[in-house]
């Protein structure tokens, strides 16, 4: 079983099985390839330096509409036009921050550095929010309706496979949190 | 004494008063903007609060004050500024995961009205 997070004289530490390094590697594989952007052959190079995408639509995908939301709710040209500018880099950005909490799943023993810890931080809410979107939570009461599956012995389909493996990286994410605020908090 | 000197170059004085106001003509549209955030059941009410103390450097306190108006009203106004620093912020939210977006601080009535954020859904 995995161990919480803490915050001690090494930094932020966690322990992890084997086979849970495995699932999150591959929850956080999912999350990087549902970001990446398909095309890339046939574009300007220029255009592509600075990030701007005149291509990019509103994702049609629940999930990923929900990791790359509308900045304006009242003006869908706007959005868009906003979208251009800033999706792909946004895109970038979070899977550095996937890429680099993968990186740091190769040993039971998990130890963060400041930078460490917001990229898992990071990654860990984009698989939950992935995960959410596959499990139709809309609201507080199926949040916790999913929360009430927690023994792996259930696991009988998709369904309860997935609540349990939510369950599993929100305990993760909110024990790693919980580490990280207590290392701002100012030592006398 | 002060008086005096200040009764000396008068009209140099109101020249130079003209040009400043003008300057804060130009820059005075782009000011009320404001980032918000809504409320969602996946993020953590914990790393809502994170985000809020580490990216905008604002106490413990008011960030769990602002998480908590998030959770309790649906939405919470986080920060405010011209339209390309609201959006700059929305960005680094959309890359933390919480949801943001930005609307025209008052007036108007195109943004639903709920300028202020207060007591709308109570």
């Amino acid at each position: 079983m995995a161990k919480a997070f803490k915050y001690g004289l090494k930094g932020i530490t966690g322990y992890l099985e084997p086979a849970e390094r495995e699932l999150l590697r591959s929850l956080i594989d999912d999350v990087i390839s549902m970001l990446e952007p398909a095309e890339s052959a046939s574009e300007d190079p220029l255009t592509a330096l600075i990030g701007l995408d005149m291509n990019v639509q509103e994702p049609s995908d629940r999930a990923l509409r929900r990791l790359l939301p509308n900045v304006t709710r009242t003006d869908d040209a706007a959005a868009l036009e906003f979208r251009q500018l800033t999706e792909r880099s946004l895109r970038e950005n979070k899977i550095g921050a996937l890429r680099a909490a993968a990186l740091g799943l190769d040993t039971n023993d998990v130890v963060l550095s400041p930078a460490d810890a917001r990229h898992w931080s990071q990654a860990l809410n984009d698989v939950r929010l992935v995960l959410a979107e596959r499990l139709d939570i809309r609201d507080d009461a199926d949040a916790e309706h999913v929360h009430t599956m927690q023994d792996w012995s259930q696991a009988e389909d998709v369904e309860s496979y997935l609540a349990l493996v939510y369950n599993f990286t929100t305990w993760l994410q909110e024990s790693l949190v919980q580490a990280m605020l207590q290392s701002m908090e100012p030592r006398a | 004494m002060t008086l005096s000197v200040a009764l000396g170059p008068d009209t140099q004085e109101s020249t130079q008063t003209g040009t400043v106001t003008s300057t804060d003509a130009l820059t005075a549209p782009d000011i009320p903007w404001n980032l918000v955030i809504w409320n969602d059941p996946v993020n953590l009410m914990s790393y809502v609060s994170y985000v809020f103390q580490s990216y905008f450097g604002y106490s413990e306190p008011k960030a769990n004050k602002l998480m908590m108006e998030v959770h309790k009203k649906g939405r919470s106004i986080v920060a405010h500024g011209s339209k390309e620093q609201v959006e700059q912020h929305a960005v680094a939210m959309h890359g933390f995961g919480l949801w943001a977006t930005v609307e025209k601080a008052t007036g108007g009535g195109k943004d639903g009205g709920s300028g202020k954020g207060k007591g709308k859904r109570g």
